[in-house]
């Protein structure tokens, strides 16, 4: 069962990305929002093979370069996202 | 594909907002939304006394234009809604309260609507938190 993990808060202030790229599955996925954007910049997600995406408003309103190791959807795309995952968590 | 919704933040957050944007989204997709229910600080988006500045989105209004222009479910969790002072009529005759803040197309409610929603939908979508 796969899991398309949401993170909007910042990565610098809190540990949300850890705790969730340890419970990551091979099929998950994440998906950064809000200033959970700011998680592009984190050497965290870099090299883990974990898919990422993140909401293309968010990344580009903070000026977030898109690395080739992620994605940028925009609000369909989430919920093409949430359809194509078995389940979204929130990591509100 | 069947959506529930569940809206955690108030109307100023942006996660309010990306609620927003997202429902919409949803149903541009050609999916349902069974229901939208909002919960803890999630209340105050459904107020209709919020008053935004002017040189700002007003979300609470665009949630209401929403809910009420696509004849949504949209609950507010009542216990949420009471201790935070987002009241209907009848609850606030019942506290005999002088604000009445919450009118349609909100509907106050109780958690199991929420649990009712998860097990009518294919996906639960939680927003909350920045």
């Amino acid at each position: 069962m796969s899991t398309l993990h949401v993170l909007s808060h910042s990565p610098f202030t809190d540990s949300r990305l850890d705790s969730c790229l340890r419970i990551c599955g091979a099929e998950d996925a994440i998906l950064l929002c809000g200033d959970g954007a700011y998680g592009l910049q984190s050497a965290a997600l870099q090299g883990k093979g974990v898919k990422v995406f993140v909401l293309a408003e968010d990344s580009q309103a903070r000026n977030l370069p898109l690395p080739d190791w992620a994605d940028s959807v925009d609000y369909p795309g989430f919920v093409q996202l949430s359809v194509d995952y078995d389940k979204v968590n929130t990591w509100l | 594909m069947k959506f529930a919704i569940a809206l955690y933040s108030a109307a100023h957050a942006p996660s309010s907002r990306r609620a927003l944007l997202f429902a919409q989204a949803v149903l541009a997709g050609g999916h349902d939304i069974v229901r939208l229910f909002f919960y803890q600080d999630g209340v105050y988006s459904a107020s209709n006394n919020i008053v935004a500045p002017q040189d700002e989105q007003d979300i609470a209004r665009q949630w209401r234009e929403f809910v009420s222009q696509h004849q949504l479910d949209g609950v507010v969790c009542i216990a949420a809604a009471l201790r935070r002072g987002v009241l209907d009529r009848e609850e606030a005759t019942r506290y005999q309260r002088s604000a009445v803040n919450l009118d349609a197309p909100w509907a106050l409610s109780g958690l199991g609507q929420l649990h009712d929603a998860i097990q009518d939908a294919d996906r639960l979508i939680c927003f909350g938190g920045p």
